[in-house]
């Protein structure tokens, strides 16, 4: 393996033991261990040798006893000095004695012999003492002392060298075996985790390749392998979950698409119906249009000529009175009121059409004066009919006032018209509120009636419920009517029973109404 | 004065129906012949009458008409024309014009009272009644009503 190799690894370590990094801590970690298990160790050397070295010393002192006291004791006994000079010299020689002594003892000894050899030292020694013993004829007394010291200065001096050397090398391997733990983290796992950081900072959603360590090929996956395979494995599973959900928003989008797509379509065919609506509105108004001014003209053409066959008939009548017969004059009589009709017939037609395709000027219109005066005329025709009246007073609406004397024209007509085999006639009109609170108008006869199955023909045009003989009329007085609460947008309809009588009911401005054309805008 | 008397007050009517005009002339002729009745056909020849112009160039001073019955429906110079030309002259400008029509349409009614038409009568179906509606409105025209000097 090349250690320290490229300057980038360099630059690594300085910054691992500059920053707060894993690597600093480590290599901490590791000095501080070391320098503790060093010292301790050491200590423990320092201590095992010291003892070793003392009690080879001890072992030495002891070893004296048995090689030298008898050679001393009797050299002693004999007061050979220079023997004993040369024993102790011996002694002396021996590793680590500093000095040795003699020293006679005995009662009767004036002067006890003293010979010391090197320098005795207070501490830092191991002092032994023996006994020089004499026997003699069984009796064994002491005749001096030999004492012994062993320095330690030696022993200290070694130990305290070994101890330099151990903790210069510790120290030594120390520092390198951190720093090559350091590198081997660099290049095993901070590398990697550098790799790891870098790739999720880059980490988008959309990338396909997954995260990859330029390492060795291991036949064993390691800790980075498994962080490396479990992180693939999230990243999978996010972008799958992704996917779903981008999957999820698309559909969310199609749907949202469609549907607007789908109301588009439907304001597309609204608007289509709309048009399609207006134009038949406008197709209508267009053709009710036609018709009531087709009406107007064929009824404006068909009056000139109707007076002038009533004229003429009327000379011819005049000049020849004196000489026709009766069935001559019933002729006459007949063609007058084929003429009287038609002409009214004409006039309904007229007052249709002007239903339909009038303007309407809305202004207060009293219904209830309307009503007296329409009974009124009809009064001062048939001065001799003997009819109830009962006429609610103030009933006022708003209204056209020309379409609601047309309208109250024709009501009380009818209802005028169809009491008239009554010997009792009762007419009422007023002004009741339904349940809603809407304002319903009525006019009552207790005249021939109808039968309520034909009640829906009633309001159409030509339509008839009698016969001509009965009730002379032509049937479209009410049809008339219905146009005229129509254009004031309200509703009429009729209750009524076969020699009962007949109600007819109407309102004005049930919906939305525009009172300036008198439309129905709410179509 | 005297001349007054004798010289009735002429009438113009413009209808350019021939039937019509017939009966018009027939209901007048029951006023026992109290107006002189002119009937025109339509309204180039009534304004000939009117200003003695065209055909009717020596048309007398005094036949010059004290009152003027109008059809509106004319070929050419339709009734209104007619109205607006003799309202706009100096000669006509306040003698009395009634449309004698079978139309009672409210816009035609207010158009001719707009151009100052004095009465909008709607001719009836009956012949008695419309020879008593030429004698009312002649009458009132000419002998009730008070006119400029």
């Amino acid at each position: 393996m090349q250690l320290l190799g490229s300057g980038y690894q360099w630059d690594y370590l300085k910054q691992a033991l500059k920053r707060h990094g894993i690597g600093r801590r480590l290599l901490l970690s590791i000095i501080v261990f070391s320098s503790v298990v060093t010292l301790v160790a050491t200590a423990v050397q320092l201590l095992t040798d010291y003892q070793r070295d003392v009690s080879l010393i001890k072992s030495r002192l002891a070893d004296i006893d048995s090689s030298y006291m008898a050679s001393i004791s009797a050299s002693l006994w004999n007061l050979d000095v220079s023997q004993l000079k040369l024993q102790l010299e011996g002694i002396r020689h021996l590793p680590d004695v500093s000095s040795v002594a003699v020293y006679e003892v005995g009662n009767a000894v004036s002067k006890p012999l003293k010979i010391e050899l090197g320098k005795f030292e207070a501490e830092s020694a191991i002092v032994r003492e023996y006994a020089i013993t004499h026997t003699f004829a069984e009796d064994s007394r002491t005749i001096g002392i030999l004492r012994v010291e062993a320095s330690l200065t030696q022993v200290y001096a070694r130990l305290w060298d070994k101890a330099i050397v151990i903790l210069l090398s510790q120290g030594v391997k120390t520092f390198l075996v951190s720093l090559f733990i350091l590198y081997v983290f660099y290049r095993l796992v901070a590398v990697h985790l550098g790799r790891i950081a870098q790739y999720l900072s880059d980490y988008n959603i959309d990338q396909t390749s997954p995260l990859t360590l330029a390492r060795d090929r291991r036949s064993h996956p390691d800790e980075l392998d498994l962080v490396v395979t479990s992180f693939n494995a999230l990243t999978a599973k996010l972008e799958d979950a992704y996917e779903h959900m981008r999957q999820v928003n698309q559909a969310l989008a199609d749907d949202i698409v469609a549907r607007r797509r789908a109301e588009e379509e439907v304001k597309h065919l609204n608007a289509v119906l709309e048009e399609r609506v207006k134009q038949r509105t406008a197709e209508l108004e267009a053709a009710n249009g036609e018709l009531a001014s087709f009406c107007y003209s064929v009824s404006h053409d068909l009056r000139a000529p109707l007076r002038r066959i009533e004229g003429f008939r009327r000379i011819l009548a005049e000049q020849i009175e004196e000489r026709c017969n009766e069935q001559q004059r019933h002729y006459l009589g007949r063609m007058e009121s084929g003429a009287q009709e038609m002409s009214e017939m004409i006039d309904s037609f007229l007052q249709l059409s002007r239903a339909t395709q009038s303007e309407l000027h809305i202004s207060q219109v009293d219904l209830s004066a309307l009503v007296r005066h329409y009974f009124a005329q009809l009064s001062a025709l048939e001065p001799e009919r003997r009819v109830e009246l009962t006429i609610e007073d103030g009933v006022v609406v708003e209204a056209d006032h020309r379409f609601l004397a047309v309208l109250v024209d024709n009501l009380v007509h009818n209802a005028w018209k169809y009491t008239a085999r009554e010997a009792c006639a009762r007419i009422a009109f007023g002004c009741q509120s339904a349940d809603n609170g809407e304002r319903q108008f009525f006019l009552r006869d207790n005249g021939a009636g109808f039968d309520m199955k034909y009640a829906g023909r009633l309001f159409s045009p030509f339509t008839r419920l009698h016969k001509a003989s009965e009730f002379e009329g032509i049937g479209i007085g009410l049809a008339t009517v219905q146009r005229i609460v129509a254009r004031h947008g309200g509703r009429i309809w009729a209750e009524a029973e076969p020699g009962k009588g007949a109600s007819f009911y109407f309102t004005f401005w049930d919906g939305k109404t525009d009172r300036d054309q008198g439309n129905d805008i709410t179509g | 004065m005297g001349k007054r008397t004798v010289i009735r007050e002429t009438i113009l009517l413009v209808e350019d129906n021939a039937d019509e005009a017939e009966l018009a002339e027939l209901a007048f002729a029951r006023l026992n012949a109290e107006y002189d009745l002119q009937i025109v056909a339509n309204g180039e020849e009534a304004l000939d009458f009117l200003f003695a112009s065209g055909r009717y160039c020596d048309r007398p001073d005094y036949r010059k008409p004290a009152l003027v019955l109008l059809d509106i429906d004319l070929p050419q110079l339709n009734g209104f024309d007619v109205l607006r030309a003799l309202r706009s002259s100096a000669a006509y400008h306040h003698t009395p014009i009634a449309f004698l029509t079978t139309s009672d349409e409210n816009a035609d009614i207010e158009e001719g009272y707009a151009l100052g038409v004095n009465s909008y009568l709607q001719k009836p179906l009956g012949f008695d009644q419309f020879a008593q509606l030429l004698q009312d409105v002649s009458h009132y025209w000419l002998k009730l009503n008070t006119r400029v000097h």
